[in-house]
């Protein structure tokens, strides 16, 4: 029986024998380093990256447009889909729009904001805004319209009027759904980030991804796709703890 | 009768304001988010009641109810029973004339039950409020109520019996069972109840 204690132990060890077993295969010469550089290539990129310091502007334009995009993707999804489910008009003009939105894959929109907002951060930021707003409008429109009919009913017979039923019913409600899509929002967020950089940019984690890909150096972008990983990964248990945190009564 | 639902035809009257009716539903409906404490408070703050005030009052009843250091927590971290008394707390804390309870003991366990029903007796008795209790248990009609009305299938339910039940007051619920009023009025209100279930099968 596997102790589940021991769990991360046994991942670890498992990382590092598979990171020996490539680095082994690399020395060795059965991987071909311009496909597959060996591990130690790759941290040395990644060192390299950081020690010349040039890193940085590239790392602030990707976190700005992600966190941008991701900021006014929650505030606006949050106001249109409890608009949506409160005024059925509103539902009806904008439901198809969404739904449209939300079945093809929006990243297929890049190109086009590049076209409108030009090569700078605020192509990136509206690629990220677009896929947060769509997933977190949904989340809470759906959310509204599945309020727990027993919690409204109880406001109301406390004599609880329609500002009342907002504050305490639907606000938290909403503030939960959120919170619990936070980390696939993040995720969202990022991936407008870096692919809006991919198609045209002077500056992000996702132009130096095109700048590997298009000068063959593959340890520099398996350093690239470890750092995006690890950034992601940081946010992601930002987010988790902030969850935990403001939905400690689930 | 608390303006939940409009009906179809016909009024209902009552001189009581909505603030002096309470409801206690089957399921307690407690704010997940809100501790049982600002469950409480809720109930007062959305009555008039200035908040400070609200969470003197909300304590006391807590206490009152047995949930002494109980209201920092959130409903999921209590048990059924002790939910049940926060909602319990939240209805009788705004100190209303008439308490709507709809099978609200359906949900507990039979020890947490008799201790849930005790207490809401004694504090129904001393409060010297209405109950208007629905229920589909015969033995918690009788032993809670004063007049018990037997109410034929919905819908369009209409009253086809009425039972006065002498067990005098102050009641003990699990004593109220040894009443010699208890028995036969078991009986009589299980025959009635049977004849309208089989006259019922008979017509369908």
């Amino acid at each position: 029986m596997l102790d589940p204690r021991y769990a991360w132990l046994r991942r670890l060890i498992a990382l590092g024998l598979v990171l020996a077993l490539w680095e082994g295969a690399g020395r060795a010469g059965w991987l071909n380093p311009l496909f597959a550089p060996s591990p130690s290539k790759v941290w040395v990129a990644l060192v390299d990256l950081f020690a010349d310091g040039r890193i940085w502007p590239h790392l602030e334009a990707t976190f700005s447009a992600a966190l941008g995009g991701l900021a006014l993707g929650i505030v606006v999804g949050v106001l249109l889909g409890v608009a949506a489910a409160l005024i059925p008009l509103v539902a009806e003009l904008l439901e198809p729009v969404m739904s449209v939105l939300n079945a093809i894959p929006r990243v297929i929109l890049a190109p086009l904001f590049v076209i409108w907002l030009g090569i700078g951060i605020a192509s990136k930021i509206a690629l990220s805004f677009i896929l947060v707003a769509v997933l977190i409008f949904f989340t809470v429109f759906a959310g509204i319209r599945q309020v727990d009919r027993k919690l409204v009913e109880r406001v109301v017979t406390l004599g609880g009027g329609r500002l009342a039923l907002v504050r305490h019913v639907y606000l938290p409600s909403v503030a939960a759904w959120v919170l619990g899509n936070l980390k696939v929002a993040v995720g969202f967020a990022f991936t407008g980030a870096c692919v809006g950089e991919f198609v045209a940019a002077t500056h992000g984690l996702g132009y130096l991804l095109s700048f590997a890909q298009s000068t063959y150096n593959a340890a520099l972008m398996f350093a690239l796709i470890l750092l995006i990983l690890v950034v992601v990964m940081l946010i992601f248990a930002i987010a988790g703890r902030l969850e935990r945190r403001l939905l400690r009564w689930n | 009768m608390i303006g939940l639902q409009q009906p179809l035809s016909g009024t209902v009257e009552t001189t009581l304001g909505q603030a002096e009716i309470g409801l206690l539903f089957q399921d307690d409906a407690l704010l997940p988010w809100k501790t049982a404490r600002d469950n409480v408070v809720l109930g007062l703050t959305l009555n008039g009641m200035e908040r400070g005030k609200a969470l003197v009052e909300a304590d006391t009843w807590l206490d009152r109810l047995g949930l002494a250091g109980f209201g920092d927590r959130f409903p999921r971290h209590l048990s059924g029973g002790q939910r049940k008394r926060v909602a319990l707390a939240q209805v009788l804390a705004r100190r209303p004339k008439l308490i709507l309870m709809d099978e609200p003991f359906a949900s507990l366990d039979a020890i947490v039950r008799s201790r849930v029903i005790r207490d809401v007796v004694a504090l129904v008795e001393q409060g010297g409020i209405s109950v208007l209790l629905v229920t589909h248990d015969l033995e918690e009609a009788l032993t809670l109520s004063d007049d018990v009305y037997l109410l034929s299938q919905g819908p369009r339910a209409r009253i086809t019996q009425h039972y006065h039940v002498p067990i005098p007051r102050p009641r003990d619920p699990v004593h109220s069972r040894t009443h010699p009023a208890f028995a036969p009025l078991h009986e009589q209100l299980w025959a009635d109840l049977s004849r309208a279930v089989d006259h019922r099968a008979e017509a369908a």
